[in-house]
């Protein structure tokens, strides 16, 4: 018997002793990605409220993590945590879902916490396909893929997640793939420590539904795929658009300072109180 | 010099994952004989004397199977491995 204990065992409840994820789902290099910032930032898990919603990668928080864990409606997760943070603006609140639930279902409520600049660290996992109801084709899938609802490839354009979420007015917007979990690592403590919006996308394997209907190929295939497209976005922003076309672009999209809400309304609510004494 | 722990009961298979394999720089895993009992071939390290702890395989491996023991002997580690 092997009596090793993994170092970020300490972090997930006792009783739950396996992952919910498919063989080389690419879920589980974020998961350790999220425990190893909040270990090296030396923060406590009671500190955190993890928010969720529907799809394989909510399932990432709950019932995982040892932590109070919110795993609500589709769509919604934003907006529940929208609503912890202003009740509990001291607690770091981090959603983690995936682009079917944030982007797709749930798309408003995403744009709208950014533009609010509200101190919520989202965890966006994108693996381009509706993974846990059979592989449906979804806004993130890649134009041309083949998906059970589209056999023939995919004949729309897909969301750009990163630089939509700049647009709408976040504080801190990074996108990496599972090819580099020290560097995605590295942006969600960025986002832990960032006052105001952060949204971290991470572009991740789906072997099961996504491998097999696209024909890229199992875990090891993808993420092959992903380390020789991958470009950084220092680079992409000398590049055409023409060459850009299938390619991921890769790092920090912005890194900017501006007044976030719960924090806004702390103040306001301070001022008020002294105003009336 | 480094020591190299495969939690066997939490992996997912080397033929259907098979992660560990692939990043590993000195290509040190092979699949191991015995199976788990949840049905899937855990991998095996081969030498662990070649190992330079980069850590690579326990970083990526998404089921939290494999632990690397950086400081279990002494020498100095290679450094982080090439994920870029």
């Amino acid at each position: 018997m092997n009596a090793t204990v993994h170092p970020l065992r300490k972090y997930a409840r006792p009783h739950v002793t396996r992952t919910t994820t498919c063989p080389g789902c690419g879920n589980g290099i974020a998961t350790q990605a999220i425990l190893r910032a909040i270990e090296e930032l030396d923060l406590r898990m009671d500190d955190f409220v993890f928010v969720s919603g529907i799809g394989c990668s909510a399932w990432i928080p709950s019932p995982f993590f040892a932590a109070d864990t919110l795993h609500t409606t589709h769509g919604r997760p934003v907006a529940f945590a929208t609503g912890v943070k202003l009740g509990l603006p001291e607690k770091h609140v981090m959603v983690v879902s995936g682009d079917g639930d944030l982007t797709a279902i749930g798309g408003n409520h995403l744009i709208h916490a950014a533009r609010r600049n509200i101190g919520l660290t989202v965890v966006l996992m994108n693996n381009g396909i509706y993974g846990m109801t059979g592989g449906q084709t979804a806004p993130t899938t890649p134009r041309g893929i083949s998906t059970v609802t589209s056999p023939y490839g995919s004949l729309e354009h897909s969301f750009d997640i990163a630089p939509m979420i700049v647009s709408a007015g976040a504080a801190y917007v990074a996108r990496w793939t599972t090819h580099h979990p020290r560097q995605l690592t590295k942006a969600i403590k960025k986002g832990l420590t960032k006052k105001g919006f952060a949204l971290i996308e991470v572009v991740t394997q789906c072997p099961v539904q996504f491998g097999r209907a696209s024909k890229l190929g199992g875990a090891v295939e993808i993420l092959k795929h992903f380390k020789s497209n991958s470009v950084r976005i220092e680079k992409a922003r000398k590049m055409d658009p023409a060459e850009l076309l299938g390619k991921i672009v890769v790092g920090e999209f912005v890194d900017i300072e501006k007044p976030e809400l719960s924090s806004e309304w702390t103040r306001l609510i301070h001022s008020m109180r002294e105003g009336r004494q | 010099m480094s020591k190299v722990d495969v939690l066997s009961q939490n992996c997912k298979g080397v033929d259907q994952c098979g992660i560990c394999k692939y990043v590993c720089p000195k290509d040190l895993y092979r699949d191991s004989k015995e199976m788990n009992s949840a049905g899937y071939i855990p991998p095996e390290m081969t030498d662990e004397a070649s190992c330079t702890a980069c850590e690579n395989c326990m970083i990526y491996c998404p089921d939290m199977a494999i632990v690397v023991h950086k400081d279990a002997q002494d020498g100095p580690p290679a450094g982080e491995g090439s994920d870029d």
